[in-house]
This record gives C-alpha cells, sequence and structure tokens, in this order.
C-alpha cells in the first residue's frame, strides 16, 4: 500500500498532520491555483506544503518578497477569475493592509482567500494583534477554525464561499491550529485549472474617488448577503439546553476549549452553547435566539473582546435584558486553556473545577526558583554572534571620540538576531517591526548624537529595509546599516529569498546582491565582510561608522544550521576546538563573558568545549587573551 | 475505546521532541485512534525549552492538555519535566531521562541547575511512579546517542499503558528513517521498552 500524502486524491481517507498542513490541504482540495506568501511563524508551514507539491499538482507558489506583494499577487490572480491565496503571520497583514482595504472593494472573480495566523502569547512574535479587526475594518469575512479539521474545511469552502459571493474571504488561524497535530479526514481534490484572462474594467479596478464612490455600496450590499448566509451555515451551531441559566457563546479555538469545560465540570446539559465559525459577519440571528433563551452569557474568544462588543450591542439594540460576560472573566492576553474557560464557567454556574488550581499554582510558584533559565539563544557557530560582537567592539572605539559617557546605539530587527539581546551581547536597543531598525536609525540620527549602527538580516532587508534605506541616502542620515546576510530565512525553517538564487520551488533564478542594491542607491561607503574574520570585519565597521552619511556593511557568513546540514551531506567533518588547560586562566573567562555560545561551558571548576556542539568557527579562539583555545586535530 | 489519553512531551530543541509526537501520531492513526495534539516551534526551539502534546481517544477536542490531566510525563530531560510538574497529579507516570542539559545560562552565572535528587523528589511527590533511565547512555548501547529520542519511545511503550501496538509504532519507525539507520533505532526502542519493563518488575 503506498503511504497516504498531503497531496494524495483519496477522499474519506484519514491523515495525521500539522495544522498548517491541513490547510494547505484545504486549498488544495479547492483547486488553489496562485499561493503567495512571506515567512512567518506560525504561518510558514503552510506555503512550504504547497511549494512542496506545486509542479504535480499544476500550481504555481511563490514567496514573495513581502506580504503586501503576496497578497498583490494573489488578488491580480483572482481578478483573472483564478483562485489564489496568499498567507501570513498576524504582523504580515499590517503589510498588506494597503492594497486590503481597497481590495474588498474589487471582490473577487476567483475565489481569493487571504490567511492570517495571529499568535496569542507571542510565542514568536514582537506583539498579540487580534487580526479580526482589520477584517473589521475592510468588510472582509472572517471564518475562524476551532480545529485542525476545520480549518481544512474551512480553507476549502473559503475558496466557494468567495466566488458564489465574489467577495475576497479570510481565514483566521491561531498558533494552536496552525501548530496543532491531529487527524484529519481528506476530501476530494479539484482538479479544475482555469486559464486567467484579464478584462479591462476601470470602474472596477481603477480606484479613482469616483470609482471608490461606485463601489463601496456594492461592497456593502454584497457584505449584507453574506451576513444573511452565515446564519444557516454549518460553522455556526447553536445548541440550546432545555432551563439553561448560562449561554456560552465560544469563537474557534475557544470552542475546543469550552467543550472540555463543560465536560470536565460535568454540566454538558446545563448550558446552551453558540459555537461560531464567523466572528465577522457574527451570525446574528442565531445570537439573538441564544440571547432570548438564557439569563446569563459568557462569550469566550482568545484574546481581544470582538465578538463580546458586538453581542453586547445586539443586546443593546434588541433590549434583552442578559448580562453578558466576556473579558471580564476569560483573560484577554494570552492563549486560552481549558484550566482558564472551565475556571470563568464555574464562576457563573456554581460548579467546582475538577482539580484544585490554587494548589497546582502553588505547586508552579514553589517550582520556579529551582529552574534553570533556559532562554532561546544564538546557535553555537551562528554568524550573527560574531557580527553583533564586531559591531559593539568597533562602535565602542567609535563612541569614545563621541564623548566620555557616550553609548552606541543598536537598533535591531526581526529576525534571529534579536536573540542577540540577551547577555552577553547585548547589542540589540529595539526591535519593533520588519525593516524598523533602518528606520528607527534614520530617526535617532536627526536626534542624539551618538554613533548608530542598525542591523538587520538578508531576508529582512529585500522585505522592509530598501525604503529605509534610501531614505537615509536621501536625508543625509549619518548612520551605518549592517545586513547579516546568512543566505536564509532561518528564523522561519531558511526559506528561499531573492538573495538566495532559487525560487519557492527550487528553480534557478537571479541571484540578487545587497551590496549592487546599496550602492544602486546611492550609498557611498559599501563594504563587504567575513564576520568569521573578526579583526577585518571589526576595522572595517569601524571605517563605516566613521565614514560621513550613511554607510553599508554586509556582513555575509552561511547560518551555521544550514551550513552544518550541508557538511553532513558532504560527509565533511567538523573540527572542533577545545581548550588547552595549561594555558587557560580559569578566572579570566573572557570566552563565556564575551560570546554567550552554548558550546562552551563551565564543568568542574573548568571551562571546556562541548565538542558535539561546537561547530569549529573559531570566534571563541580569536578573541582568548591566553590563546588557549585551539582547534582539533582530525 | 478510549477516552482520553494524554501524553506530555518536554526536553531541549534539537532532542527530537517534535519526530516523538509525530511518529505516535501517525500510529494513532494507523490503529483508527482520535488524536490531537501541538507543539511550540520557531522562537522558542534555538536551544531553548521544547513541548510537545499528544492526546488520544474519543473524549479529546483542545490541542492542550488542561493542568493535572497528563498521564504520562516524557521528561528528556530533568528540569524541563520539573518546569512541567503542574500537568501531573497522582495518577499520572513520569518516565525521566536522567542526562542533564545545562543551559549556558548556568555557565554566565544567570541561574543554577537543581540537583537530581532535589527533582526527582519534587517529580515524585506531584505524580503517582518515576521510571528513571540513562536514555542516553541507551542510546550509545544502541548505537549512537542521536536515537536518545527513539530509547524513550521505546520505555514509553514499556509501560504497556499506550492504546497503540508495538507492531504499529515499530513499522512507523521502520518507514521515518533510511533503511540504513533504521535498525539502530529499532534496536533503541527495545533497549528502552525492555529499560521500562525491568524498571516496573
Amino acid at each position: 500500500m503506498k503511504e497516504l500524502t498531503i497531496s494524495s486524491d483519496a477522499p474519506g481517507e484519514r491523515l495525521f498532520v500539522l495544522g498548517n498542513e491541513a490547510i494547505a490541504r484545504g486549498a488544495i482540495e479547492a483547486g488553489v491555483q496562485v499561493a503567495a506568501a512571506y515567512p512567518g511563524t506560525p504561518s510558514s508551514e503552510i506555503l512550504e506544503t504547497l511549494a512542496g507539491v506545486a509542479k504535480e499538482l499544476d500550481m504555481y507558489v511563490e514567496w514573495s518578497t513581502n506580504e503586501k506583494v503576496a497578497f498583490e499577487v494573489a488578488l491580480a490572480a483572482s481578478i483573472c477569475g483564478v483562485r489564489a491565496m496568499a498567507c501570513m503571520k498576524h504582523v504580515g497583514v499590517n503589510v498588506a493592509h494597503d492594497p486590503l482595504m481597497t481590495a474588498s472593494y474589487i471582490g473577487a472573480k476567483g475565489g481569493l482567500v487571504l490567511l492570517s495566523a495571529d499568535d496569542p502569547w507571542a510565542w514568536s512574535s514582537q506583539n498579540e494583534q487580534d487580526t479580526r479587526y482589520i477584517a473589521l475594518q475592510g468588510y472582509i469575512p472572517i471564518l475562524e477554525p476551532s480545529s485542525v479539521q476545520e480549518a481544512k474545511d474551512m480553507m476549502a469552502d473559503a475558496f466557494e464561499l468567495s466566488e458564489e459571493f465574489k467577495h475576497l474571504f479570510m481565514v483566521r488561524s491561531v498558533t494552536r491550529i496552525g501548530h496543532a497535530r491531529s487527524d484529519i479526514v481528506l476530501g476530494e481534490i479539484s482538479r479544475e485549472r482555469r486559464k486567467g484572462s484579464f478584462e479591462k474594467d476601470p470602474s472596477w479596478l481603477v480606484y479613482t474617488p469616483a470609482v471608490a464612490r461606485r463601489n463601496k455600496p456594492l461592497m456593502i450590499e454584497r457584505f449584507e448577503e453574506i451576513k444573511k448566509r452565515v446564519n444557516i451555515l454549518s460553522y455556526n451551531q447553536l445548541k440550546l439546553a432545555d432551563g439553561a441559566k448560562l449561554g456560552i457563546i465560544a469563537c474557534g479555538l475557544s470552542y475546543s476549549y469550552t467543550i472540555e469545560a463543560v465536560k470536565w465540570l460535568g454540566i454538558e446539559d446545563k448550558v446552551s452553547i453558540l459555537k461560531i465559525g464567523t466572528p465577522h459577519p457574527l451570525p446574528e440571528e442565531l445570537v439573538v435566539k441564544l440571547l432570548n433563551s438564557v439569563g446569563e452569557i459568557l462569550v469566550v474568544e482568545e484574546l481581544d473582546p470582538f465578538v463580546e462588543l458586538h453581542v453586547k450591542a445586539l443586546a443593546g439594540e434588541a433590549n434583552i435584558p442578559v448580562k453578558i460576560h466576556g473579558k471580564d472573566l476569560v483573560p484577554v492576553i494570552g492563549e486560552l486553556s481549558t484550566r482558564k474557560v472551565t475556571e470563568a464557567i464555574a464562576r457563573l454556574t456554581d460548579s467546582k473545577p475538577p482539580a484544585d488550581f490554587a494548589e497546582l499554582d502553588k505547586l508552579e510558584q514553589e517550582t520556579a526558583p529551582l529552574l534553570p533559565w533556559r532562554p532561546p539563544a544564538l546557535c553555537p557557530g551562528c554568524s550573527h554572534r560574531a557580527s553583533l560582537y564586531a559591531i559593539k567592539t568597533a562602535s565602542k572605539r567609535v563612541a569614545r571620540d563621541y564623548g566620555k559617557d557616550v553609548e552606541p546605539i543598536y537598533p535591531g530587527d526581526i529576525g534571529c538576531y534579536c536573540l542577540g539581546v540577551n547577555p552577553p551581547l547585548e547589542a540589540v536597543d529595539t526591535t519593533i517591526c520588519m525593516g524598523g531598525s533602518f528606520g528607527i536609525a534614520n530617526g535617532l540620527a536627526h536626534v542624539v548624537e551618538a554613533p548608530i549602527i542598525a542591523h538587520l538580516g538578508d531576508s529582512t532587508f529585500f522585505h522592509a529595509g530598501i525604503p529605509p534605506l534610501i531614505d537615509a541616502v536621501y536625508n543625509k542620515a549619518n548612520i551605518t546599516m549592517v545586513i547579516l546576510d546568512n543566505s536564509a530565512t532561518a528564523m522561519t525553517g531558511f526559506q528561499p529569498h531573492p538573495g538566495t538564487g532559487y525560487t519557492a520551488t527550487g528553480d534557478e533564478t537571479i541571484q540578487l546582491k545587497i551590496e549592487d542594491i546599496a550602492r544602486a542607491c546611492g550609498v557611498k561607503f559599501v563594504e563587504v565582510i567575513d564576520p568569521f574574520d573578526l579583526k577585518k570585519a571589526t576595522a572595517t565597521i569601524e571605517k563605516a561608522i566613521r565614514f560621513d552619511g550613511p554607510a553599508v556593511i554586509v556582513s555575509r557568513r552561511l547560518c551555521a544550521m544550514i551550513e552544518q546540514r550541508e557538511k553532513r551531506k558532504r560527509k565533511e567533518k567538523v573540527i572542533p576546538y577545545y581548550i588547552d588547560q595549561d594555558k587557560c586562566n580559569i578566572k579570566c573567562d573572557a570566552c563565556i563573558e564575551l560570546l554567550g555560545c552554548p558550546a562552551i561551558i563551565k564543568q568542574d571548576g573548568k571551562t571546556i568545549i562541548d565538542s558535539l556542539l561546537c561547530t569549529g568557527c573559531g570566534i571563541c579562539a580569536q578573541i582568548c587573551p591566553y590563546k588557549a583555545i585551539i582547534e582539533e586535530k582530525e | 475505546m478510549i477516552k482520553e489519553f494524554n501524553i506530555l512531551i518536554t526536553g531541549v530543541g534539537g532532542q527530537g521532541v517534535i519526530l516523538m509526537s509525530e511518529l505516535l501520531g501517525k500510529s494513532a492513526v494507523k490503529e483508527e485512534l482520535k488524536v490531537r495534539g501541538s507543539e511550540i516551534l520557531g522562537m522558542a526551539v534555538r536551544g531553548g525549552s521544547v513541548t510537545s502534546i499528544i492526546r488520544i481517544g474519543d473524549d479529546v477536542y483542545g490541542p492542550l492538555i488542561p493542568m493535572g490531566k497528563c498521564d504520562t510525563l516524557i521528561g528528556m530531560e530533568p528540569s524541563e519535566a520539573l518546569r512541567n510538574i503542574t500537568y501531573l497529579s497522582k495518577s499520572s507516570l513520569v518516565i525521566l531521562n536522567t542526562a542533564a542539559i545545562v543551559p549556558f545560562t548556568v555557565s554566565l552565572g544567570q541561574s543554577k541547575y537543581p540537583s537530581l535528587e532535589e527533582i526527582l523528589e519534587k517529580l515524585g511527590n506531584a505524580s503517582g511512579r518515576i521510571i528513571k533511565l540513562d536514555a542516553v547512555q541507551t542510546a550509545q548501547q544502541a548505537g549512537s546517542s542521536l536515537t536518545t529520542n527513539i530509547v524513550m519511545l521505546g520505555a514509553l511503550f514499556g509501560t504497556e499503558l499506550l492504546p497503540i501496538s508495538i507492531e504499529t509504532i515499530k513499522e512507523s519507525i521502520q518507514a521515518r528513517f533510511p533503511a540504513k539507520i533504521a535498525p539502530v533505532n529499532i534496536k533503541a526502542f527495545e533497549l528502552g521498552y525492555q529499560a521500562c519493563r525491568r524498571a516496573l518488575k
């Protein structure tokens, strides 16, 4: 028997998948022909999955330069009658916000679906933004799955709905959907492949003020139709319990916690539950039915009170005297859990939680001081460690010339290198958004007197680093911009980008050189360095900082994880370093205190290098004042 | 049919935690069981703590194990098992790899690593039973320390609590690895299984 895969056309069969694979499968079943994305946790595996089967299934799949471009690629395909999708993490939707707000005026011809992967508790993000508000603003209907299976089904249905209503749809995932695992039942794969055709229609596609005014009412009309439909959509389900005093409205994934909570409390038959799969537009008829049948309501949803506010407005409008709870009992911060939902329901039903949560909290507090701090760290052999060390050393030298107490400022960005904020490197002063390092550096240059050295990664540079680089040239900002080029979008799983020379589907393409772009933008100081040659790298960065005007350094060295992988493939041995204990001054600790490499550890009163972790980068050997760190012989 | 069986795997990035839940999940699906789970990837894995959850049974819906409802905790690293102590109850079983991975913050003097005795005492008070093994050493016996996760998977099956047959999980292991290294992994599984059986006697 052939093993089932994500592209198997085997309706009814069960497959164990990651949530993001399920989302990709839904799109495959719908016959998506164009998919575009920029990587971002927790969404990246969706496009990776599609890219892996693109050729086999005759789809066009691309990693776009950023989310705005990704969405525009999908929108264009939809305009031409082809089914298309764009996927991105929640903050990526901000980047795509501009076209998104006009796309809803356009609507859709080929099914058009935007997937937003929100990240409650900001596991891997700079904030916990609730993207449903962006959909609200743009009259974009949202489908929000309660499980991995539903994520697949909704994704497939979103294309159908989009074509039926000629409108763009959003599917909102969260970390515990995209990075959940589950068995799913496969559906049929649509083999329909359409040829795109562009029909010129300025009254539909050229957004002059007159066209905007003409098309807004049409958009609202479409939205009103969708508003009616959601009341009978199977993703919204009302279960009334006889004589129930409490009604629970549970949105998306919160529904699964709610089901477990009422079971745990043993009150399944005593509460009415409205499962919400479309928080926008809300199935108002179902909500009103529930409001009229109970005395109290609890709205359970992750992050902001999005559904809650709408339900309160409905109750007010219909004059229904029902007490509505939500964020007063369910946390507004972080992920929900069965425990959090259980506690909220227990308070409103006078039932007793089956576990002694207070005792467990006490246990957690008692245990916390015993636990070692295990933060994520730059990998052993990571080129960013060397780059950030060189940046710091060079900047401190220059800062002395500015005055006794002047500290250099290091605006940082989104990527692995933000881990450089931790001791001992402490080389990141701001992390805000993609490309934000260069933008913030521009602003700083006009208000403070200190060396300003901003850094971002290669993929981030292509994504959002070029406009602020041009800004620095145009407005004469005296800053140093360092691009940490490790030839990968490393944090999200090594996806290719315009600097790597190959595409999402593995085809060779033009490899853009960051130094060429910087020179073409008018930067007069552009140098490429190898961060593993610390002395030379530091001297070049120092020259860049001293240069009068914007300067660019490209610090180029392949991501250590990719390099290790490639070495294994080539059967090349990794030659680690070791510490000669006769030469090592045990009181010195420079290697540990300056670099914070996970491979250098203290054991039995000695400083040693873990030969299993060491990648042989040799940075520690370059900074050891006693020359005690030596490369092992093969 | 099984109603609810919750497995929590805790460890450090790079220990193969995710692979264990993939193998468990795939095998459970082969046995026609309902499976739910989740994990934390991305930012958290660069040498940081990793947890992965596998839940099996007709009554499971959500991707997370409620506090105090873990049936078996697989601790790939002692302090990481301790970090997840609130998932345990007196009916939980802990399978603990006693080989510590000391984080670099300890070398930097920013934190302390607790003694194994202290960890065992805390986990012992919170759970029903602990099975200890040096899985790294067992993995080396099997032929490679890289199979530590498979040793622990073997130990999990050694409890004979799982609704998945040994044949099915072995098939999944065979299918997952290239032919050249599959036998080492099967051996690691068997050694882990036997170690657990011995510990339970």
